[in-house]
């Protein structure tokens, strides 16, 4: 085979090469005979004729030279793609629009492929990415890989794994002071095997090499990424050795990772890497804190000839042995099935946080713009069947001439798979800057998802194949029907004839199919809108109008703990002396942020089996008016709920009818967290229930709230409640106020301290809107492609009725010399056009049913189902058939009777 | 002339790899090398030839080369391969056992049966 392919490339490359040897090959031949038959006596004259004649035909013996090279084939697919280019070039406007409806369909396609395969397919660019595994727990449909240290400790020296490694990556980024001002880049910090286990590839310098993390004076290095060598260092090579100043300390850059390589969390571009020992320098304690399962990842390699099984086994029981000792004692048991066992999740494609989030939005997607691209096939379909139709007669004589019917069929076929290739490469071009649009709508956010979706192999290949599969799909009906021509009723009256009334072609099946996938696409896309809104307008329980929020970290180096409250003081001041400001509060936590800080809750009296746990939100007074919670019972907390006060909390509604029924909460007590570390709180007050955690949520969240000026405080950064800090804004009606306000609250926090740091200022609103990214992407993309879905079956529709009312002039202008009215006509023709426009819907909306079952998972406030968002994409179908139909119409009823006879 | 027989299908590329097997020949080299071995029984179509060459050639069993001929002139010359000698030896084991099976059984004799 091999072989085969390089004599065929031979000749192909070396065409005219082929031909010369050929010829003097054979004339040799021809010569040395004659040679001899001269040497054994004949005339020469006499055996060059002789030669010539028993050699036979010679351009016959060529040809099967050629065939037994297989360059017949090529030959003919050459001379095919020539004739299809050549007729293309002739039928402008077809063209253009064949190429133009795949080209979408393909581009869309290839958009939502490019990102699939950055989110969900590609590997890591690390050695042997899938003998890679993290060691997570709980197994089933959700492995968590939440971890302390530890438990890696606990894991680092099992023999089944040839290496084990840890990461946390930081959310709150690196703030590195460079010689014009300060960035934040996003950051990690790794154990110092890390590079090492994962066989991390670099372009200069190295890794860390098994720093130890326990160490009280750590090496000041780091690594950093291609992409910030590139920004910040122009890629020079002396890179190495230069220093970044982050939180005071001057870290050495010892290596630069390779352009693919971030980390393992996909999405997210970490650009400077620091070791853990810096992390266990900066939080002291951090590496013996048994207090909690946090965003620390470990990383497993699989030694050589260890399964997976024995490697989750031996896992486990490591793992158990860890869960049960009593410094775990911490874990909150509201639900029996988390920390129950080890699991191994394969890390070759890194983290699957992201692709946990939009694995099945990104197949929803793909589904939808595999549709889109159906109904573009359908399209050219039909703009090829009636071409063909066009083309009877060519078919006839070439058919006549003796070309064979598969011939001819190879002949059509090689027409739309260049149709196709010329739409694949024009959709290629147009799905890179589709894929940036979409990527910048994941990236409203607060946390952007930073995505590698420049053009590679499998995305062109996917494109490709894809192309070579719509070419096939949409010319081979076509290519059938053309060739099947009856000879000579085609050649005699150049196939147009006289057709009466409706009938179904194989055109208006094609029309009625694209309109029946439309409904589809237009019905998912209604759910998907119709969710967004009902998310945006349902009612959360606070008031999210005239608020801004933002960040305070007061962890700077030099900013000592006990400064902290008056700073937070002084800064509240401030800002409620601004114009316009009706409330400032400080709070740990602020609704729809997507933490959640669960503890556990003890209530004396309480009949409820296992352990409870509560949502737990530390605040000031001031945060329920500045939110607009309502206060149902009770009082609120006053700034006499101070440290030395009693301890007092506020329960939502909902903890309150949970833990104590019909009777009043007011002056109950109950016990939060475990061990040691438990307090007790006496209810004060209970108030409206809220959307704490997500907007999604069946049930309201049971909170309780205690006030920050009894908040634990302690000596480092971690136990300090009051380190960090959400600030919030109530401002009046203007929307100038918010504006101001979000312009200058950077200012203001500078000038009560320098190095206080201010970050992510933001509406409630905007808070409200990242939280959705998820529906808003779907609802995005899906209207545009259901508006690309309508735009190219209302064409299809047009197309064929036009075409139709074309062929039929004659007819028409029959039923108009004998005095039909020309309404009449028109309505005839909408008739028709009604008719298979009516079918489409109506099989559309049956088939909307049966799949809405497939995006069911991300309704919300609405069922699947729902007979609103059926009828209003029938409606617009419908609509938009009438007037695609409209059009035709009028021209049939425009016809001039007596040119209409006369041109046939 | 000597009497000739017809070629049976598919024996002409056995005999063309037989005879460049022997020696490096061009394509009129063939033909005769192949009367020649033949005892001139066998009588090849001079345009059969050439298109058998090129196929042998295309499946990688002969290879061609440009050289000088006898009389200085330039000249196609083929080679066997390696899998081209392979070939031969099982066709002609194939051909052997056929040759030996059909003349047993042409030569049976009625007392024989």
């Amino acid at each position: 085979m091999v072989n085969r392919l390089r004599s065929l490339g031979a000749v192909l490359l070396r065409r005219d090469r082929f031909e010369d040897a050929m010829r003097d090959e054979l004339q040799f031949h021809i010569d040395a005979y004659a040679d001899d038959l001269v040497a054994a006596g004949v005339p020469r004259a006499e055996a060059e004729r002789r030669a010539r004649v028993e050699f036979g035909g010679s351009e016959r013996v060529k040809e099967e030279c050629r065939q037994a090279r297989g360059v017949r084939l090529l030959d003919e697919i050459r001379q095919d793609v020539r004739y299809a280019v050549r007729s293309m070039a002739k039928t402008r406007a077809f063209t253009a629009a064949a190429v133009l409806s795949i080209a979408l369909g393909i581009g869309a396609n290839t958009a939502i492929f490019s990102l699939m395969d950055a989110v969900l397919l590609r590997a890591m660019p690390i050695k042997d990415p899938q003998q890679l595994y993290f060691l997570g727990h709980d197994p089933g449909e959700r492995i968590s890989t939440s971890a302390n240290y530890p438990m890696f400790e606990r894991y680092h020296d099992m023999d089944v794994f040839s290496g084990v490694t840890v990461y946390s990556t930081n959310a709150q980024g690196f703030r590195v002071v460079t010689a014009d001002g300060t960035e934040t880049l996003d950051g990690q910090f790794v154990s110092g095997n890390y590079h090492g286990v994962l066989g991390v590839p670099f372009v200069l310098g190295n890794g860390f090499t098994s720093e130890p993390d326990r160490s009280g004076s750590p090496n000041l290095i780091a690594v950093i990424s291609d992409s910030y060598w590139a920004r910040r260092f122009g890629r020079s090579p002396d890179v190495l050795g230069k220093t970044l100043t982050i939180r005071g300390r001057a870290f050495t850059i010892v290596g630069v990772t390779a352009p693919a390589f971030y980390s393992l969390e996909p999405g997210l571009r970490v650009d400077v890497t620091l070791p853990m020992s810096i992390r266990a320098l900066d939080q002291p304690g951090f590496l013996d804190d048994h207090g909690g399962f946090i965003s620390l990842k470990i990383v497993g390699r699989l030694r050589a000839g260890v399964g997976e099984a024995q490697a989750a086994a031996a896992l486990d029981t490591v793992f158990r042995q860890y869960m049960s000792e009593p410094a775990q004692q911490w874990v909150y048991e509201g639900s029996s099935k988390y920390f129950q066992a080890a699991a191994l999740l394969p890390a070759a494609r890194g983290s699957d946080d992201l692709r946990r989030q939009y694995a099945k939005p990104l197949n929803v997607l793909m589904a939808m713009v595999g549709l889109v691209l159906l109904i573009a096939c359908a399209n050219v379909a039909n703009l090829l069947l009636a071409r063909a139709a066009a083309r009877t007669r060519e078919v006839a004589v070439r058919m006549g001439v003796g070309a064979g019917r598969a011939r001819l069929v190879r002949q059509f076929l090689t027409e739309s798979l260049l149709l196709a290739l010329a739409g694949g490469a024009l959709g290629l071009l147009l799905a890179f800057p589709a894929t940036s649009a979409i990527l910048s709508l994941f990236n409203a956010g607060p946390i952007s998802v930073l995505l590698d979706v420049s053009p590679n192999i499998t995305v062109l290949a996917f494109t490709t194949i894809a192309s070579i599969a719509t070419g096939v799909a949409f010319g081979l009906v076509p290519a059938l029907r053309a060739t099947r021509v009856n000879l000579t009723p085609a050649l005699k009256d150049g196939g147009s004839g006289l057709i009466g009334g409706h009938r179904w072609t194989t055109g208006t099946v094609l029309v009625a199919s694209q309109l029946a996938l439309c409904v589809v696409v237009i019905a998912a896309a209604g759910l998907l809108v119709r969710t967004l809104q009902n998310l945006r307008t349902l009612d959360a329980g606070f008031r999210k109008e005239n608020v801004l929020l933002f960040n305070v970290d007061t962890t700077a180096v030099g900013f000592p703990a006990e400064q902290r409250p008056a700073f937070y003081a002084d800064l509240v001041e401030r800002l409620r002396a601004r114009p316009g400001v009706l409330s400032v509060s400080l709070s740990r936590r602020t609704p729809i942020d997507f933490s959640n800080e669960l503890r556990r809750i003890e209530v004396p009296g309480f009949q409820g089996q296992g352990v409870q746990g509560v949502s737990t939100n530390v605040v000031t007074p001031e945060y329920f008016a500045t939110f607009g919670i309502g206060l149902m019972r009770g009082r609120g907390f006053t700034p006499q709920d101070h440290r030395n006060a009693p301890r007092v909390a506020l329960v939502s509604d909902a903890m309150a009818r949970f833990f104590f029924g019909e009777s009043d909460p007011i002056g109950r007590s109950f016990r939060l967290g475990g061990g040691s570390q438990q307090e007790t709180w006496t209810i004060v007050g209970m108030v409206q229930d809220v959307r704490q955690e997500r907007l999604r949520t069946d049930a309201p969240t049971r909170m309780v709230y205690t006030p920050l000026m009894q908040a634990p405080r302690g000596p480092d950064a971690r136990s300090d409640t009051l380190s960090r800090l959400t600030v919030e804004i109530r401002s009046g009606g203007a929307v100038a106020v918010l504006t101001a306000l979000a312009a200058s609250v950077r200012e203001e926090a500078r000038a009560v301290r320098k190095d206080a740091v201010v970050s992510y200022v933001r509406t409630m609103d905007e808070q409200l809107d990242a939280s959705l990214i998820r529906e808003r992407v779907l609802a995005t993309l899906s209207t545009a492609f259901s508006a690309l879905a309508l735009v190219l079956s209302g064409v299809g529709l047009y197309g064929v009725m036009a075409y139709t009312v074309a062929r039929r002039s004659r007819e028409i202008g029959i039923k108009l010399a004998l005095g039909a009215a020309r309404t009449s006509v028109l309505l005839q023709v909408l008739r028709d056009t009604l008719t298979v426009s009516a079918t489409g819907i109506a099989v559309g909306v049956f088939a909307a049913v049966v799949l809405a079952e497939g995006v069911s998972a991300f309704l919300f406030g609405l069922a699947p189902r729902d007979p609103l968002t059926l009828v209003g994409s029938a409606a617009v179908l419908l609509v938009t058939t009438l007037v695609a139909g409209y059009l035709p119409a009028r021209k049939a009823a425009a016809v001039d009777p007596m040119q209409a006879l006369r041109t046939e | 002339m000597a009497k000739t027989a017809d070629l049976l299908p598919g024996t002409l590329d056995l005999l063309i790899l037989k005879a460049v097997s022997l020696k490096p020949l061009h394509g009129y080299g063939v033909l005769l090398r192949i009367q020649q071995i033949s005892g001139n029984a066998l009588e090849i179509p001079q345009g059969s030839l050439y298109p058998a060459l090129y196929r042998l050639e295309h499946q990688g069993l002969i290879t061609a080369e440009w050289g000088e001929s006898d009389n200085k002139r330039k000249a196609k010359y083929y080679t066997v391969t390696a899998a081209g000698r392979r070939r031969l030896r099982e066709e002609t084991d194939g051909w052997k056992r056929l040759a030996t099976a059909m003349a047993a059984a042409l030569d049976t004799t009625p007392d024989e049966v």
